[in-house]
């Protein structure tokens, strides 16, 4: 059923949550706009925003291909975000310690394959593992990674970090100097007039920077989760055994579905250096791996638009408590946890759990009845 | 007792390729308990072989054993005269021994249809590379093994349930998808863990009359089945398992009147 | 050198073990991994902090501390019994989860513990208002340089860890949780009053949590995340010491305690793995252990 056509329709085909959320975003959009045309948000700050919800998104499309849709407890979100961080870095920045001044995009080929070992090298070790042993072995491997990137002064400048990243379009024909040719616009007069200026241009680019990771990742998955390859892991997310007497090699699946998940993750890393243009180990806290969870279980495990809702939602989270007249770090901290737990208790599948989007194409004849799925059904702890 | 003689002689003449699974002296111990103590057996194409024997007696660790889902400490397994003894149950699997679950967990987020296309063997979808190079041979697989699914729900008299939600169906229709969805990985060798147990009794008929048409058709079957009336309906030869070993193997009525079965059940 | 390396390590591992006792018990009688347990570790510390800081050193001292600081003690061990035993009836008592979802569900408790800490008491470290002491002259010339206060959270680490062997070996109560710990199913058909047991569990687990807490802010400072730091390290000491055995989780706080401070010892021998590696040491201890012997060392073999 399509928006376009029958828009009426589409409406009341839609679940309570998603009226909910639909009418929550609209009413977010429509409250940015007016911040935006009144002026308490500016436009630059406003593409920032967006470029960082489209970061969480994109970690948490990364951890719900590996927690949604193959059941894996990976608390090593971090890891693979500080990863693709210092991978770009490493290779691209004027102040990195080991290579340095390379073109961004060789960074960001660099940070995937950085990446991509990483995975294996925890994946390898702690995919056999119990569910619950996966998440304490994966946030114990996440902290050592930590600690190398804190301590390997000579490979990282440790607790200094990197500086001098280039922005990702550096050096590229057009793009790279779109910034500084697009001139600086003026609508209104005084001081409460709106200047489009360099550092618009910038945020600009930057949103079209993660709206290509988003876009990109957000397809790859689709196609793959809709396959018989996704099948194959909803499969083993259910029932594992199942999925071995029927001759899959479920540690082979698990591994495609983890390296998959953290190159998502690290991608994430790699917009984020060059958005921030300076990395340091403080971008490899746990804390990161956290915010992603909420994001993903607040959207609904296993649904990627759900993914994309939760980011969104965290990125509220972290610039509404910004601000409050109090110390933000505690509020925000507080609020996290109050929505973890009140969705553990309420609606542990989540806000927006996945309907449609899962069915293969031609498996239904008719819209089916809603899934239960969610945290509450799943097999982990068991063997 | 001359005709048993005369089956035994027919057996032994049969050349070795009739014989789709071969056990060979397995053991398993589990700390101080032995669970399977020296099993021995054979099961020949083409035939419903029933494996019974009171409770504890080592059936389940068996079959786990002979699908590879637990390692064997000592003995052999050989699919179709290959020796899978320590492979891996997916491995196993790719010899062509399917096996089933007595308490199968239903598939979330899937319809019937979606949870029997999980069975086909080796889809070129399943490779996340061919996905993306060749989503050509991905699509024509993926429709040919959608008609097989539907033709099999045919077949299965379920076709009705191939939109239901797999998390939606009951217990005794879950048994016979699982086994429409064995059928869809070829089996050489079925192995059925307790196909009836927890279904009601129209279905269980149903289940009775779908085993033998597949057997009819071609698909050996070894079968755990706790329900005696359905074995001995079902199978020939029977094994008779009692404390991790083979007591006996036989027709059923033979078996139903040893003494030495009726000790085990009863001690 | 060596001497004064294992001194401060046995200092060190009481605390450890003091929290993996708490740990191990919610994890085999609860039956999922308690990732608010670092957290409850603070609140010990944070009300033993209060209540010093309220009621000052009440005369006399044993060890270089005050009678007060024991009292405090007590009182950070039963404010983080209370908290958890509130937690358990508020929160996991109505959940229908599975052993992930309320680890995930503990996740935003330790949150929800470590802001309400720091909203009250700011993000900077803090100390109690105890004088600091000089390493004990005995044992100087022996180059062991520990103060009266190490001696006096081993020795109350001692007395704790002794009495929980004794309610475990000899009551009632104690026979009642090491028979769920082992069967939760067997205990439950068997007749015992599993709520009450999981109950006392959370008192017991937390208690000794608070006192690790409390002793912790003493060995170092209070931060609002002094909890959550030391978590994994509980953790490793839990695994190595095997999920559900109490015996041990000591054990593995003991040897994690020790490995943590001994590392500089790998330096004197040629291993070019620095004191700030320590933790990671512990981790990949911990990761090798799941691997290759889930069930602990001081476990059965499965």
């Amino acid at each position: 059923m399509s928006l376009v056509e029958d828009p009426k329709g589409y409406w009341t085909d839609l679940t309570v949550a998603e009226k909910g959320v639909t009418a929550g975003v609209v009413l977010f959009a429509g409250a940015l706009l007016v911040s935006l045309l009144t002026g308490g948000l500016t436009p630059t700050y406003f593409l920032y925003l967006v470029g960082i919800a489209g970061m969480y998104a994109l970690l948490s499309l990364g951890l719900n291909s590996q927690w949604g849709f193959s059941g894996l407890i990976n608390f090593s979100v971090a890891a693979f975000f500080g990863i693709g961080a210092y991978g770009t870095a490493l290779a691209s920045a004027s102040g990195s310690p080991i290579a340095g001044g390379l073109p961004p995009v060789v960074g960001l080929l660099a940070a995937l394959a950085l990446a991509a070992i990483l995975a294996l090298f925890i994946g390898i070790p702690t995919l056999r593992l119990r569910a619950d042993y996966l998440a304490i072995a994966s946030i114990g491997l996440a902290e050592v990674v930590r600690l190398i990137v804190l301590n390997q002064d000579d490979w990282t400048n440790g607790s200094a970090g990197v500086r001098g990243i280039p922005s990702f379009f550096d050096g590229w024909p057009v793009l790279g100097t779109f910034p500084e040719t697009m001139p600086t616009l003026v609508f209104g007069s005084g001081p409460g007039a709106t200047v489009l200026s360099t550092s618009f241009w910038q945020a600009l680019s930057n949103v079209a920077l993660v709206l290509a990771f988003v876009g990109v990742s957000y397809l790859v998955l689709r196609r793959a989760h809709r396959s018989p390859w996704g099948r194959v892991l909803r499969t083993i997310r259910s029932d594992e055994d199942l999925a071995r007497a029927l001759g899959k090699n479920t540690y082979s699946f698990k591994m495609q579905s983890f390296v998959l998940g953290s190159l998502i993750m690290a991608l994430a890393g790699v917009f984020y250096a060059h958005l921030n243009l300076y990395v340091s180990p403080g971008d490899l806290d746990p804390i990161t791996t956290f915010y992603v969870w909420v994001a993903v279980i607040l959207g609904g495990s296993g649904s990627n638009r759900g993914a994309l809702f939760g980011g969104v939602v965290i990125v509220a989270i972290q610039e509404g408590t910004r601000a409050l007249p109090l110390d933000a770090a505690p509020i925000r901290l507080l609020a996290i946890g109050v929505i973890i737990v009140l969705l553990m208790r309420f609606r542990p599948q989540g806000v927006l759990p996945p309907q449609r989007e899962l069915i293969w194409p031609g498996t239904v004849d008719e819209t089916p009845q809603q899934p239960d799925s969610g945290v509450r059904e799943t097999k982990a702890g068991e063997k | 007792m001359s005709e048993q003689t005369t089956d035994t002689e027919t057996a032994a003449t049969m050349s070795k390729d009739d014989v789709v699974l071969s056990v060979d002296g397995l053991v398993k111990t589990f700390g101080a308990l032995v669970a399977t103590d020296h099993a021995t057996f054979e099961v020949e194409r083409g035939t419903i072989t029933g494996l019974i024997g009171p409770n504890g007696a080592g059936k389940s660790t068996l079959f786990n054993l002979i699908s590879g889902f637990y390692e064997t400490d000592e003995g052999s397994v050989s699919v179709n005269g290959t020796d899978v003894t320590g492979q891996e149950p997916y491995e196993i699997a790719d010899h062509g021994l399917i096996r089933t679950f007595q308490t199968p967990r239903k598939l979330e987020g899937m319809t019937v249809r979606e949870a029997m296309l999980v069975g086909p063997r080796n889809q070129p979808g399943e490779s996340f590379l061919k996905l993306f190079t060749a989503p050509g041979e991905v699509g024509e697989a993926e429709s040919k093994n959608m008609a097989d699914v539907d033709r099999i729900l045919e077949e299965f008299e379920i076709d009705h349930l191939a939109t239901q939600p797999a998390t939606k169906i009951s217990g005794g229709q879950m048994k016979l998808v699982e086994l429409a969805r064995a059928m869809l990985s070829e089996p050489e060798i079925l192995l059925l863990d307790e196909p009836a147990a927890g279904v009601n009794p129209t279905l269980r008929n149903k289940l009775a009359e779908q085993i033998r048409r597949l057997n009819e058709q071609g698909t050996t079957m070894l079968l755990i089945e706790h329900d005696m009336e359905f074995v001995m309906e079902l199978a020939d030869p029977v094994i008779v398992l009692d404390q991790g070993s083979v007591l006996m193997e036989g027709r059923p009525d033979e078996v139903q009147s040893d003494d030495r079965v009726i000790d085990a059940y009863l001690g | 050198m060596v001497l004064d390396q294992l001194a401060s390590g046995l200092v060190y591992s009481s605390i450890i073990v003091l929290g993996s006792i708490g740990l191990s018990l919610v994890y085999s009688i609860a039956n999922f991994a308690n990732f608010a347990h670092g957290d409850t570790m603070t609140i010990g510390a944070y009300t033993s902090l209060v209540t010093f800081g309220a009621i000052g050193g009440l005369g006399g001292t044993v060890l270089g501390l005050p009678f007060g600081f024991f009292v405090a003690l007590v009182a950070g061990i039963a404010m983080a019994a209370l908290v958890a035993v509130v937690t358990e009836k508020v929160v996991y008592d109505g959940m229908d989860l599975d052993s992930i979802g309320l680890l995930i569900a503990s996740i935003g408790l330790a949150f929800i513990y470590r802001s309400v800490v720091q909203l009250g008491f700011g993000a900077q470290s803090t100390r109690y208002g105890i004088q600091s002491l000089r390493p004990i002259e005995a044992l100087v010339p022996y180059g062991i340089r520990v103060t009266q206060h190490d001696v006096a959270i081993v020795v109350s680490a001692a007395a704790l860890v002794t009495g929980l062997h004794v309610l475990l070996q000899y009551s009632d109560l104690g026979r009642k949780m090491r028979a769920m710990a082992d069967n939760p199913d067997l205990a439950r058909v068997s007749g015992i009053r599993t709520d009450r047991i999981k109950l006392w569990t959370w008192v017991i687990g937390a208690g000794l949590a608070g006192a690790g807490g409390a002793f912790l802010g003493l060995y170092s400072q209070l931060t609002p995340r002094m909890g959550f730091n030391l978590l994994l390290l509980i953790f490793a000491a839990v695994i190595l010491g095997g999920i559900g055995s109490v015996y041990g989780a000591m054990l593995g706080g003991f040897l994690i305690g020790m490995i943590n401070q001994l590392t500089p010892l790998l330096s004197d021998i040629g291993i070019p793995i620095g004191i700030e590696y320590a933790n990671a040491i512990a981790f990949v201890i911990m990761v090798v252990v799941l691997l290759f012997r889930p069930s602990g060392i001081a476990g059965e073999a499965s």
